[in-house]
């Protein structure tokens, strides 16, 4: 996941680097190597940096460009290692940036919610000392990128902790994988020991209902379902009852697929959700989606509301930006990440693995 | 967010309006708001910076043509260069053919099967389908209804799990047919023994066409995977769905570069009905999100008969009953009101969703109901009081409940027309040139 990136991460990485400029007094003692010599157009002057310091004049004519609070009072020991960084070395690598995470199917707004962070994060702050500039930056992305993936979110301890059965219903726009996903993730939480059945919600799709049943029946599962064009609430509520009367832990409901720009099929929703009253509400939406992904994620946040994500097709696209995009609009953890066609192909995701993994090393 | 967009590229072309000479900074300004536009319709990247490196160079550099002022001209180059872009629509012949079906999982080739099935049958030609898709459970009883529902001839057969020998069953048993539509199961890029598949599904039956379906909100990927499908079994035709959601459509652009066809469809809805010509200005009038005058004004041609309704009177806020009725009779004839409404440039402003989402036999009910009004009444709806609802709900053989639902929707569509209203005159233009040409 979020291949690709990793390797073009790596290089703006160096860019920005290079664009951050250390200035020391005492320059043998800066761990980069980077010397006052090395001082580039844009920083401050190397005058004002070198005496023992007169904060205010540094910050006022040697960066005018800067925020205003750029040099804080800080002790000599950290001036020592003041991380100086222009706006204006900026701008070339977080382009660079930029254009790599929009190749990577990172939605415009998202896109430009990480690099806001990552220039507010570089430009103008303090630094603590005794850390590389690398260091630095590498931190600045993974805070960029972590804040806008958010936490991950432990599913199965939540199911061990809640009454049941816990209903989970799933939504999203057609041809997702909605339907697929459920068999998958039945497939997930019956190896972890829980029973689970199926409520075949998605009474509108000509052959959905042949679709969940055909999965219920590989995987030895129970679908409850009514015919085509049947009342969807009323489908799931049997699923509820049925999953009381017979102890099973979980209800997995599916739903017809259908845009956040239809009010009526998104009353609907809001009505099985009235009916069912799930315990979560999961929103599938797919890895290869663009700049869409961010729109609709919002509009069913908005409108039925989500508990978390699931992001399929990541096989079809290893850059999985779309995952960023969504956990961005949408403000919910994301849950799963479907990776196949097969019943196991799919994976709990771990938003502080992947954005470890993804700026880690040297690509 | 889009909306806005839009709006911003509006502003950037405002700032053009008036100037004599080209001026570089608003070019600039203008060559970043459309770069941010198309990045966030799924254009590819690298496609975007070569259209605005471009577009940039031709206005500078050329010389604009006489008489046409500075807005008009980059106008023209933006324009120029994204019809490029586009490509062209696909001619369709209704010659005898067969047509094999590629696309990504879930992107909508089952749909859009049915849908240029049911296209073909209502050219008159004879039309089947065969349905190869051996994978994913239920593929055979959706495509199976859906061809029941119009009466095309379907072979399948959910037991065979050789998509290869299904199709060559199917030939076989539908040898009588001049149009033959062969859906298959979604695959991408990275599955090989799948993507081989395509390539014997494509000797076997030598297809006259191969189509690849693009789902609207395809992204980056697009490109890589419209790519590898065209390196396959050479793609020459794009079938963009789910246009009825929000997604623009950037990504079919991909494909169209990548595989040098056009598109041939565009699906913009769940019945089988729903699939419509690929108009490229209008396309394009999406991409940037500005409406989309040409399409809109040949439609208005095309369905609205003299007088039936009164732009200057829309505009006004004096929108009556009366106007309502028209207007539900016009948009009988083309399409759902969001459609249309989509194609106005209407930029930033909010209509309800309530207010655009009106089915087809709501709209009908609000029209029977209407039929039981006095023209008193259709004029001057606030004269609507208890008792004339509960006489109009009789009428109509329906509820005061509908009735008052429908005073409401007026209402609505009032307060949406009113604020057209706010001072935009090229909307006033642009009403008046419809009430003329129609």
């Amino acid at each position: 996941m979020l291949e690709g990136l990793k390797k073009k991460i790596f290089s703006v990485r160096r860019s920005l680097e290079e664009s951050v400029t250390e200035v020391s007094p005492k320059d043998d003692s800066g761990r980069t190597g980077s010397v006052s010599s090395q001082i580039q157009e844009g920083c401050v002057e190397r005058d004002e940096t070198q005496g023992p310091l007169d904060l205010s004049l540094t910050e006022r004519q040697g960066d005018q460009k800067q925020e205003p609070s750029f040099i804080r009072k800080v002790s000599t020991l950290v001036r020592e290692r003041e991380f100086i960084v222009s706006s204006k070395n900026l701008d070339e690598p977080l382009f660079e940036l930029e254009m790599s995470l929009l190749e990577s199917d990172v939605a415009l707004v998202a896109t430009d919610a990480i690099i806001d962070h990552v220039r507010k994060d570089l430009v103008g702050s303090k630094r603590k000392i005794g850390r590389s500039i690398d260091d630095i930056i590498t931190k600045s992305l993974s805070d960029a990128l972590l804040s806008v993936l958010g936490e991950g979110f432990d599913l199965i301890s939540y199911i061990r902790n809640h009454p049941r059965p816990v209903r989970i219903l799933f939504t999203g726009v057609n041809g997702t994988g909605k339907t697929t996903t459920i068999a998958k993730v039945a497939q997930f939480l019956t190896k972890q020991g829980f029973s689970v059945v199926l409520g075949a919600g998605d009474t509108f799709r000509a052959g959905a209902i042949e679709q969940i049943d055909v999965h219920g029946k590989r995987l030895g599962l129970k679908v409850i379902a009514h015919q085509e064009g049947s009342d969807p609430s009323a489908v799931l509520f049997d699923t509820v009852a049925y999953a009381k009367a017979h102890g099973i832990d979980i209800v997995l409901g599916d739903t017809a697929g259908r845009f956040h720009n239809k009010a009526n099929l998104m009353n609907q929703l809001a009505k099985i959700k009235r009916v069912i009253e799930p315990d979560l509400v999961l929103y599938v939406d797919e890895a290869v989606a663009g700049n869409d992904a961010v729109v609709r994620a919002q509009d069913f946040a908005d409108t039925v509301g989500m508990d978390g994500i699931i992001l399929t097709k990541v096989d079809m696209d290893p850059k999985g930006g779309a995952a960023i995009s969504i956990a961005y609009a949408a403000k919910k953890p994301l849950f799963f990440i479907g990776i196949g066609q097969g019943y196991d192909d799919i994976v709990a995701f771990d938003p502080v693995s992947v954005v470890n993994e993804l700026l880690s090393g040297d690509a | 967010m889009l909306e806005s967009l839009g709006g911003n590229l509006k502003d950037a072309l405002k700032k053009l309006a008036g100037k004599t000479v080209i001026d570089k900074a608003a070019v600039d300004e203008l060559v970043k708001d459309l770069q941010r536009a198309l990045i966030q319709a799924d254009v590819n990247v690298t496609q975007v910076m070569q259209l605005s490196q471009a577009i940039k160079h031709r206005s500078l550099e050329e010389e604009p043509p006489k008489g046409t002022t500075v807005r008009e001209h980059v106008l023209r180059i933006v324009y120029e260069e994204l019809i490029q872009l586009v490509g062209s629509p696909v001619e369709i012949s209704l010659s005898h053919q067969t047509i094999l079906m590629a696309g990504l999982q879930g992107s909508g080739k089952t749909t859009s099967v049915a849908k240029i099935a049911r296209y073909f049958q209502r050219k008159g030609t004879k039309t089947g389908v065969i349905c190869a898709d051996t994978f994913r459970p239920g593929a055979y009883n959706q495509i199976k209804t859906l061809c029941d529902r119009i009466h095309v001839p379907c072979y399948g057969n959910p037991e065979e799990e050789d998509a290869r020998v299904i199709v060559r069953q199917g030939l076989s048993h539908l040898s009588g047919v001049d149009i033959l539509i062969i859906d298959t199961q979604g695959r991408h890029a990275l599955e090989d023994e799948l993507i081989q598949e395509i390539i014997d599904l494509n000797d076997i039956t030598r297809a006259t066409h191969r189509w690849l379906v693009i789902d609207a909100a395809l992204g980056q990927q697009a490109r890589e995977q419209a790519r590898r499908f065209h390196e396959a079994i050479g793609i020459d035709g794009v079938i963009i769905t789910k246009m009825d959601g929000t997604a623009k459509g950037g990504g079919a652009l991909s494909a169209v570069g990548e595989t040098g066809s056009g598109i041939v469809f565009v699906g913009m809805g769940e019945t089988i009905e729903d699939l419509e010509w690929f108009d490229p200005p209008g396309f394009i009038s999406r991409l940037l999100g500005m409406g989309d005058l040409r399409a809109l004004a040949e439609r208005v041609q095309e369905s609205l008969k003299e007088d039936e309704i009164d732009p200057n009177a829309l505009l006004s806020g004096k929108f009556t009953l009366r106007d309502m009725y028209k207007q539900l009779e016009a948009v009988n004839r083309m399409g759902p009101l969001k459609q249309v409404m989509s194609m106005l440039p209407l930029g930033g402003m909010d209509l309800p969703a309530e207010a655009l989402d009106g089915t087809a036999s709501k709209m009908e009910r609000y029209r029977i109901i209407m039929d039981s009004m006095t023209s008193k009444e259709m004029d001057d709806p606030s004269v609507i009081s208890g008792s004339r609802v509960h006489r109009i709900a009789r009428g109509a053989g329906g509820t005061p409940e509908e009735v008052r639902e429908l005073l409401k929707y007026h209402k609505t569509m009032k307060r949406a027309f009113k604020g057209l209203k706010g001072g935009d005159r090229n909307m006033q233009r642009l009403m008046k040139r419809f009430s003329r040409s129609s």
